[in-house]
């Protein structure tokens, strides 16, 4: 019987263990694509408003979608990543907001600032805290 | 007059030359992930430096001897190959990184690539140091490093709370992210005190002919002109504190970093971002295949010096031109600059005890500093500092590659 108890408190501690270090990769990943989208509104922000340059906005872009699809790669690289509800919809956003990127870096190359205005209001993932 | 001159001089280059890639990186993301939390690690860091550099410069102004010769001669060869390779080692990945520096640096005013301003920029740094003497690498370049000053306006432009500020320089625990904040930390201290800058800093201190009686002007330019060039480093971290962080910006690329300009100076951001990330990173790169030669001339016995024409010291010439190419070798493989950046500086703190340890015993040695010799207190001090951020480091480090 006490047997029997060491092996179901054993369990449940790999078990919570396991959870708190998915919960840890599952925060990591959402604070990364958050800074990843708030990096997406700053640049085209500058841009829009003329701080930027069309080059240093396109090399920051194209820098932000390779993270963005970095994060998306690593997210995908374990199953119970993407099992987990949270972890799915994560990706989801992220593929959004590769999707969004490469459409404002397209944007920012042909000198479209409306189309690049419309698509900023419709950012996937955004920290919650934004000046 | 020579000598406030000299003082004067020595200490505008080492505010101009504070900053190099490692130091922006790790200050940009501390402020980016912590706010002003790690201003104290700026601050011990640089304390530890200073401490080191005025050492470094007494050895060279009363023994005559620069750190590696010294060690070779007191510890023999056997010993100095453990420091030597440890030394080579991290200075190959700096200058990788530094090399990346200056050629991101590039990419972000034209656009292109930075894997084709390798070369180019490798070649530079080699044109550079075949027609220049030292003092015209050293101050050239550190006076073209004050336009890293710009980070100081930066923070001056965005006025943060003086309170909040002056809170930074008491440690603290995070209150999140633990291990990060620990990583950071101690990247922080590997990013300021570089083996590199304490042999080179002696080499500098025999080149120039320092004398026992201007030891004023080493200790004052020691700690002077790093601590006026740690305020550059905190400049870093308070702009991206006051900028990235309250819009939740972890700075993962030079490209992100490069946005905390913006609100201080609008149309000038990125360009004066560029020109503080390359030039710092070109003096740094310059500083470091320099002193890869002297490093090996010096242990080997070799002719060297940067003030002698190059084809008098052909093995001199031979070695830096070595390391370089193994930098450029690195870089053209291919390699991530920011986070190549960041686990160097981390394995410089795990590989400086084997650099400083020897160096501190020496500092004790009345045949080499005769009556000039350390106290206990600060050798004590700079041998427990050494240790803890080593240990902490080989805790830490494995820990944050392998993604905790």
């Amino acid at each position: 019987m006490r047997r029997l108890t060491i092996a179901v408190e054993v369990t449940a501690l790999i078990f919570l263990v396991g959870c708190s270090r998915q919960d840890t990769r599952l925060e990591r990943h959402k604070k990364k694509l958050e800074s990843l989208g708030a990096t997406t509104k700053v640049i085209a922000d500058a841009w829009l408003s003329g701080d930027v340059s069309t080059t240093y906005a396109r090399t920051a872009l194209d820098r932000t979608f390779y993270l963005v699809e970095q994060e998306r790669a690593k997210l995908a690289s374990r199953p119970e990543m993407l099992q987990d509800t949270r972890g799915a919809a994560l990706s989801e956003n992220a593929e959004q907001l590769s999707r969004l990127i490469a459409a404002i870096i397209g944007d920012v190359g042909s000198a479209d600032d409306q189309s690049a205005r419309q698509r900023l209001a419709s950012l996937p993932i955004v920290p919650h805290k934004q000046p | 007059m020579s000598a406030i001159l000299d003082l004067v001089l020595g200490v505008v280059t080492s505010i101009g030359g504070f900053v190099e890639v490692g130091s922006i990186s790790t200050s940009a993301q501390a402020g980016s992930e912590f706010g002003f939390q790690l201003l104290w690690a700026i601050a011990a860091a640089t304390l530890m430096l200073a401490m080191f550099v005025e050492m470094s410069g007494r050895l060279a102004a009363v023994g005559k001897q620069t750190i590696a010769a010294a060690v070779r001669e007191r510890f023999g060869i056997h010993y100095q190959v453990i420091p030597l390779v440890a030394e080579l080692l991290i200075d190959v990945l700096l200058l990788t990184a530094e090399i990346g520096g200056v050629a991101i640096a590039v990419k972000l005013l034209t656009g292109i690539g930075f894997q084709w301003w390798i070369v180019p920029v490798g070649l530079s740094i080699w044109l550079i140091l075949w027609f220049s003497g030292f003092a015209a690498v050293e101050h050239g370049i550190g006076l073209l490093g004050l336009v890293t000053l710009a980070f100081v306006a930066s923070a001056w432009k965005l006025g943060p709370d003086a309170s909040d500020v002056g809170k930074g320089f008491i440690p603290t625990m995070a209150d999140h992210d633990m291990l990060r904040y620990a990583f950071l930390a101690v990247s922080i201290v590997g990013a300021t005190v570089s083996p590199y800058l304490l042999n080179f800093y002696s080499s500098g201190t025999v080149e120039e002919k320092m004398t026992e009686d201007q030891l004023w002007v080493n200790r004052t330019t020691a700690y002077l002109g790093t601590g006026f060039g740690s305020i550059v480093a905190m400049g870093v971290l308070v702009t991206s504190a006051m900028v990235l962080q309250p819009r939740s910006i972890i700075v993962d690329s030079y490209e992100q970093a490069a946005l905390m300009f913006i609100p201080a100076f609008g149309r000038w951001a990125v360009g004066l971002f560029a020109a503080c990330l390359g030039i710092g990173c070109l003096g740094a790169a310059l500083e470091i295949t320099l002193n890869s030669g002297y490093l090996l001339g010096q242990v080997l016995g070799w002719q060297w010096g940067a003030n002698k024409p190059r084809r008098e010291e052909a093995r001199f010439t031979a070695a830096f031109t070595f390391i370089l190419l193994m930098a450029l070798a690195i870089g053209l493989i291919g390699f991530d600059p920011l986070k190549l950046t960041m686990i160097c500086v981390a394995l410089t703190v795990v590989a400086m005890p084997f650099v400083v340890l020897p160096f501190l015993v020496l500092m004790n040695d009345k045949r080499y500093l005769k009556q000039h010799t350390s106290g206990p207190i600060g050798n004590g001090l700079l041998a427990a500092l050494t240790i803890t951020a080593a240990l902490l480091a080989i805790v830490v480090v494995p820990l944050e590659i392998l993604g905790g």
